[in-house]
């Protein structure tokens, strides 16, 4: 009785696995009829004025049924120049690389649209956009409408959006250099000398020292003009100078846009208006490269991220990119 | 044989059983109270705002005096400070380190108590800082 049970068990064992090992037989997915489409977005991060938002736009009709005539975007807001939609169909070979071949003449913009007439009998194409983002646009949203036509006088589109537009601003590698252009300027995001700080107090937020100091790790630093005089040995401050800038210390905020590295790390909006400065000090010595700085300006006007891209202590020097919103 | 393997195997899993079954009580922070009555830092780290160490070295601990010195490097921002203490198994630190600790008063180190894990022994440690 014992043997007929287990043998009964085994027996439907093995019938169940000979039965979902069974393969289905693949089979070729069939091309819908009517002209397709599809769209991706392929730029990352904040939206900033001034960068390119990057799609790609793929469309599609069978051979037989026509082929394709136009491509066009249509943005909510009209993008800056540079704005243009590639003629190139892209697809990516074996190793990766982008290859691109021309198949239309070069798109033509027109206020917010922007239209390439294709040029060969082409069955599918996936063309790139770039929007470059307007001064017009900050704060703001943008919509996108990605429309194909085709020789049989089908069209089809896509909308992509809304995408929100970031406040901020962003300025890359400004040299600061000790006994030079020492000067650095949230407001302006510009740095300045000895005699343009001095024509432009109000406008200096940070001063850049190197210091190789014996027992003291300094190094490289930036300094509130008002800090305590030991954090700026032997700098001799331009008269009016005197801003109370605050400022907190970052690792590891290797903000994609300043540092251009393989990061993919971005400071937004938010990031900028959330960091707390109520206890933040003025001053930030032993600066390393790829280290950052939150730093608010005296009058409450600006709140930043600064990168450091790189240091010098030979000709004493560094090099730094920032990220900046209006708060008042 | 095959009996006494038998009986064995009943007294093994009935021990692991009693033994499993042994509940420690929780205190308020929903941490077990054990049996263990050490009660010492083991290791200390003090953390600057942007979460690398400010230490010039490593921190000296006392476990007999019970204190703590720590040099922190010229210009660390005394006010922004993530100090962590690695202390000895179920022991617990009060009060609790939340976030960031203001050392800034040198005259007035900050003090914390360790309380081990059986609940019964205290000691407070004073977290001296000196800048380099």
């Amino acid at each position: 009785m014992k043997s007929i049970y287990f043998n009964s068990i085994l027996i439907l064992c093995m019938a169940f696995m000979i039965m979902s090992c069974e393969e289905e037989e693949y089979a070729i997915p069939q091309v819908p009829s009517g002209l397709q489409n599809d769209c991706i977005k392929h730029s990352l991060g904040p939206n900033v004025v001034g960068l390119n938002m990057e799609f790609a736009y793929a469309m599609a009709i069978k051979p037989e049924e026509g082929k394709l005539t136009s491509a066009t975007v249509e943005a909510s807001i009209e993008g800056a120049d540079g704005t243009f939609l590639s003629n190139k169909s892209y697809h990516t070979d074996g190793s990766g690389q982008d290859i691109g071949i021309e198949v239309g003449d070069s798109s033509r913009t027109n206020g917010n649209t922007t239209v390439v007439n294709f040029n060969r009998d082409t069955s599918a194409a996936t063309l790139r956009y770039y929007y470059t983002i307007p001064e017009e646009a900050r704060g703001k949203s943008v919509t996108f409408t990605f429309s194909a036509t085709s020789s049989n006088n089908e069209t089809i589109s896509q909308v992509m959006g809304p995408y929100d537009i970031a406040e901020m601003d962003f300025e890359l590698d400004l040299i600061a250099q000790d006994s030079g252009t020492a000067y650095i300027s949230i407001s302006d995001m510009q740095v300045y000398t000895f005699e343009e700080a001095q024509a432009n107090p109000d406008k200096i937020d940070l001063i850049y020292l190197y210091r190789s100091l014996d027992d003291i790790s300094f190094g490289h630093a930036l300094v509130s003009p008002s800090a305590d005089s030991k954090y700026l040995p032997d700098v001799l401050v331009p008269a009016g100078v005197n801003n109370h800038t605050r400022m907190v210390k970052a690792w590891n905020i290797r903000d994609r846009h300043l540092a251009r590295l393989q990061y993919g790390e971005y400071v937004d909006d938010r990031d900028l208006l959330e960091i707390d400065f109520e206890e933040a000090a003025d001053y930030a010595i032993n600066m390393r490269e790829e280290a950052g700085l939150w730093v608010e300006t005296a009058d409450n006007s600006y709140k930043a991220f600064i990168f450091i891209n790189s240091t010098d202590s030979g000709s004493k020097e560094m090099t730094l990119s920032i990220k900046r919103i209006k708060v008042n | 044989m095959k009996r006494n393997i038998n009986q064995l195997a009943f007294f093994c899993l009935t021990l692991a059983l009693l033994v499993s079954c042994h509940k420690y009580p929780i205190d308020e922070d929903g941490l077990l109270i054990t049996d263990r009555s050490e009660c010492y830092v083991s290791n200390f780290e003090l953390l600057g705002s942007d979460f690398r160490t400010v230490r010039t070295k490593g921190a000296e601990i006392d476990t007999v005096a019970q204190t703590i010195e720590v040099e922190v490097f010229f210009g660390t921002d005394l006010k922004n400070l993530y100090p962590q203490f690695s202390l000895i198994t179920d022991a617990k630190l009060e009060p609790k380190i939340e976030g960031k600790v203001d050392f800034s008063d040198l005259d007035n180190p900050r003090r914390w108590t360790v309380v081990s894990g059986n609940r019964k022994v205290r000691k407070e440690y004073t977290v001296y800082v000196t800048v380099e």
